[in-house]
């Protein structure tokens, strides 16, 4: 059994320290490229969004590098992100390729019995005792919380940065040297390290940059190929900015849900203007654009993939936010066809007004 | 006390419980009058651009009532049966108006849970005593909505045709002979007769379903796949027309499960939205009728997709 996954932000570093933690056979797919999406969306459904296209090119791409599992969560909707398995399970098997699919999917829908008899799928496949397992699954959940915790540091700081680009550069290697790691432990000191570095980035604390919140579907948010690397963008014009939409939000999130006791200031902050659960992340991205207006933001960006049915609920709710609060707050929408050139003139022109509004004095800054 | 009910998306199959059930509690009812091109032109300016032909012509529907009620009906459908959503958009709606629309009277948006009586019947009490405090009326009202609803049968299901084909989609796109130019009417006088899924039976459409990895988790999904599914495999139908607003998340994942069930059987999917030509509906209505009819009398297999698939392997 060699397993991939399909890519999500970092969540390729955690995946590759279980892995290597467990001692089982896995490939990691090349990173997101223009060439995993051109095999995606040729293969995939026409109107399917964003998110699927990647993943089947990630699958295709890893198969080839002798992939024959690949692990991937599920929901039970009502959001489209609870049919990938059974399309994509469909398309890979039109098209001729021998893959098992296992689905993480909740309890809810497939029984708890059913979810511990996927999980013990992968647990058989790894030589190691009960005890490493667990060890193994432990430092894995360490590093995705370290590595989300590096990011938002890099992206609040590239504000304040006396260096323009030290925060992007520190970023960028730390990946690359994580993923250069053979062992998780040797991953979780590579990251610390890391992140004492970044502490020590020379900052300029007198320095009041533009900050926007980044908010809107959680794949194109995390995934910085299919947002044209927004945040790497806004850090090169020194804009600090944050994002709540991570891999470890979305564990902690996924853990307390059943007993409804999740993220209780997106519920809170989100009452006004959504205050049912509609499918995909449409209420945590109402509640994030309010939040982060209290939280004395300048803007927010919402990013999500064309056609995103519960982010087109929140992007007709968006403007009354901007409305009532004075909080400027711009929609942009990827997919397979987003030209680079017209996405960065309206960030950038996003930023602009911003900036003007602060000399205007129309901001709260 | 005048209450405002707009007939957009699932007002077609539900309006005799709603109906009944704001008359029984003593309420005026104004009804917008079915889509046409006023009302959709209302609803693109002021819709948000990236949602649906019908959620597009709600809003339009609740801009030509909003002067004409005092109490408006923005129905919040969450669930219909037991463990199953219908689309986020319609969790969302009444915040996609509420926020999109100026100057609506007051509204209901109670959520709409069907699956159980429970449910029904909270809805009942808190929509209800927006208009009427007697609680032993509201109960009679609902009791009474729900026979009605019971008695009610749509569908179509033509008969004396040579050719039959299964007309599948979303009951707003089907019913709401506006907005889909009135395809039956197109498909009648070509000499095609339709069937739509009120028609079939749930327990040839259950292990069709049920053969799925995963169940779906759409009402639309389940009886649509489920339906197109059967009346294939039984031979009912010689093929299959499916009316998919452009942009329809749930119609992109089943439209991909029915073709990977039917394969190269013929089917015919009409996109629309707030653009689509006449001319060019017809000319595709008219090449399919021609191929079905070829197909009857030409003995040679027609691929509907311009080469023999069957003699390939993958169809891909």
């Amino acid at each position: 059994m060699k397993i991939t996954i399909p890519h999500m932000g970092n969540v390729y570093l955690a995946a590759k320290a279980l892995f290597d933690g467990l001692g089982v056979d896995y490939v990691i797919p090349p990173m997101n490229s223009k060439a995993a999406l051109e095999i995606g969306s040729f293969h995939s459904p026409e109107e399917i969004c964003l998110p699927f296209k990647i993943m089947v090119g990630n699958y295709i791409q890893a198969i080839e590098q002798g992939a024959d599992t690949v692990i991937i969560t599920g929901s039970c909707g009502p959001c489209r992100f609870g049919e990938y398995c059974e399309m994509q399970m469909k398309l890979l098997r039109r098209l001729g390729y021998q893959v098992d699919f296992i689905v993480i999917d909740a309890p809810k829908c497939i029984g708890l019995k059913e979810l511990m008899a996927r999980i013990a799928r992968v647990a058989a496949a790894s030589p190691r005792s009960r005890a490493q397992k667990w060890r193994a699954l432990a430092q894995a959940v360490r590093i995705m919380n370290l590595l989300d915790a590096i990011e938002a540091k890099a992206h609040e700081k590239a504000g304040y940065e006396k260096v323009r680009g030290t925060c992007k550069r520190l970023l960028h290697a730390c990946r690359q040297e994580a993923f250069r790691c053979k062992t998780p432990r040797e991953m979780l000191r590579c990251l610390h390290e890391y992140s004492r570095r970044l502490d020590q980035v020379p900052c300029d604390n007198s320095a009041k940059p533009i900050r926007i919140a980044i908010i809107g579907e959680i794949y194109t948010v995390i995934e910085p190929f299919s947002n044209l690397y927004i945040e790497d963008k806004l850090m090169d014009y020194g804009i600090s900015t944050k994002r709540m939409m991570t891999p470890s939000w979305w564990m902690g999130n996924t853990i307390m849900s059943p007993l409804k006791i999740n993220s209780p200031g997106i519920r809170m902050a989100s009452r006004d203007y959504l205050p049912y659960y509609i499918g995909g992340h449409a209420r945590e991205c109402v509640g994030e654009a309010v939040l982060s207006w209290k939280e004395g933001f300048d803007g927010a960006i919402q990013i999500f993939p064309m056609g995103c049915m519960p982010e087109i609920v929140s992007k007709a709710i968006l403007p009354a936010i901007a409305r009532d609060k004075d909080f400027p707050v711009l929609s942009l929408v990827v997919d397979e066809m987003t030209g680079e050139a017209g996405y960065v003139t309206r960030i950038e022109a996003f930023i602009d007004m911003l900036e003007r509004r602060r000399s205007h004095a129309v901001s709260r800054h | 006390m005048k209450v405002g009910i707009p007939r957009g998306l699932l007002y077609d199959q539900y309006h005799p419980f709603f109906t009944r059930f704001f008359t029984e509690l003593g309420a005026e009812l104004a009804v917008s009058p079915p889509t046409n091109r006023a009302i959709l032109d209302a609803g693109i300016q002021c819709c948000v651009d990236e949602a649906c032909l019908p959620v597009k012509v709600f809003h339009g529907h609740v801009s030509c009532l909003k002067a004409q009620c005092d109490l408006l009906f923005i129905p919040r459908i969450m669930r219909l049966y037991r463990g199953e959503y219908i689309c986020p958009k319609f969790c969302g709606l009444p915040e996609m108006v509420l926020n999109s629309i100026y100057g609506l009277p007051e509204t209901i948006t109670e959520p709409f849970y069907a699956d159980s009586m429970a449910g029904l019947r909270k809805w009942a009490l808190r929509t209800g005593s927006r208009i009427t405090r007697d609680r032993r009326r509201i109960k009679a009202a609902l009791e009474a909505a729900i026979a009605e609803q019971l008695r009610f049968k749509t569908g179509y299901d033509d008969q004396g045709y040579p050719i039959r084909v299964a007309l599948a989609g979303h009951p707003y796109n089907l019913y709401d002979t506006f907005i889909n130019m009135n395809v039956r009417k197109k498909l009648n006088q070509l000499g095609i007769g339709v069937v739509t899924e009120e028609s079939a039976d749930e327990e040839e459409m259950a292990p069709e379903v049920a053969a799925l990895f995963k169940k779906p988790f759409w009402t639309f999904a389940r009886k649509t796949y489920g339906f197109i599914a059967a009346s294939v495999a039984r031979g009912r139908v010689q093929g299959v027309v499916y009316i998919s607003s452009f942009a329809c998340g749930i119609d992109s994942v089943i439209l991909e499960l029915v073709r990977d069930r039917i394969g190269d059987f013929p089917m015919l999917v009409l996109k629309i939205d707030e653009h689509t030509g006449e001319a060019g509906v017809d000319t595709r209505i008219e090449a399919f009728a021609d191929m079905l009819e070829r197909s009857g009398r030409v003995e040679d297999h027609h691929s509907p997709h311009g080469q023999c698939l069957s003699c390939c392997e993958s169809p891909v």
